[in-house]
């Protein structure tokens, strides 16, 4: 694997949607290159960072009730 | 008899509201974050929740109860957000969003900030109008993928695309939205930035 075919397949690692095969090959192409575990590494810390900043917002209890009323009649 | 009972075995409408508010409506909160970013803004995420789930509701002898109620109702919320937005708007996609180029940002930072700590300096709410400028079709998949977590097995089904166009979309949205961050870091000063 080279370093064009890693950073390719980065998010999908990080993902967890890669074969085995490919996750094996990904980790060792990691081991031996420090820029593109850098680069892992930069990646990993965005997707964080993006769940973080969105995961905060829930529904409005104002719609919860309208929609408790408009299905059940209360 | 007063009327003539329907052909099909539907179940007693108190069986039926509590498997709806068991299955579906623990969903509330998922639908409304996704309906959010894909209208925009909140009143009309109010208004695609509520019709989500009322036809939700009437659909429900149809669900296979114990299945994915996330995920089908996504499916139901997603329609409705297309066919109201193809109403609204008379050219709804204007670029062909599988022809965007991915950009990557890491290389501007890799001697910089190779930790990309100028992230932390960026508000919750600059994050959510950069999410809200991407192209509706990578706006729902990262939306999916990101802030809801589900698999790109999930996402192919509730966007009816195959898996490699999720994939893809994703890598050019995640791409895309990282690029509006690190040009609006490197506007506010959070970091210098290589020069263009």
């Amino acid at each position: 694997m080279n370093c064009r075919e890693c950073v390719e397949h980065l998010y999908e690692f990080l993902d967890r949607e890669v074969t085995p095969q490919l996750e094996q090959e990904i980790r060792a192409h990691l081991e031996d290159c420090p820029p593109c575990e850098e680069q892992y590494d930069f990646e990993e810390l965005f997707l964080k960072f993006l769940r973080a900043r969105c995961k905060t917002q829930g529904a409005p209890t104002e719609l919860k009730k309208r929609v408790l009323r408009e299905l059940f009649g209360e | 008899m007063a009327q003539t009972p329907s052909p099909d075995v539907s179940p007693p409408v108190d069986e039926k509201r509590a498997s709806f508010e068991r299955e579906a409506l623990v969903h509330l909160d998922v639908l409304y974050r996704v309906a959010l970013r894909l209208t925009g803004n909140p009143a009309d995420a109010d208004d695609l929740v509520q019709e989500t789930m009322l036809k939700a509701y009437r659909a429900w002898d149809q669900y296979e109860k114990g299945t994915n109620a996330k995920a089908w109702m996504l499916t139901i919320l997603r329609h409705a957000f297309i066919n109201e937005y193809r109403r609204r708007t008379r050219h709804p996609e204007t670029v062909d969003v599988d022809s965007i180029e991915p950009y990557a940002v890491f290389p501007d930072v890799q001697d910089e900030d190779p930790q990309g700590a100028f992230f932390d300096k960026i508000v919750d709410d600059q994050v959510l109008r950069a999410i809200d400028q991407l192209p509706v079709a990578f706006r729902e998949t990262l939306v999916l993928s990101d802030v809801e977590g589900m698999s790109y097995q999930e996402i192919a089904g509730i966007l009816g695309v195959p898996v490699g166009t999720v994939k893809s979309r994703l890598f050019r949205a995640r791409q895309l939205l990282q690029g509006k961050l690190y040009d609006y870091a490197v506007e506010m000063g959070y970091i210098k930035g290589s020069p263009a």
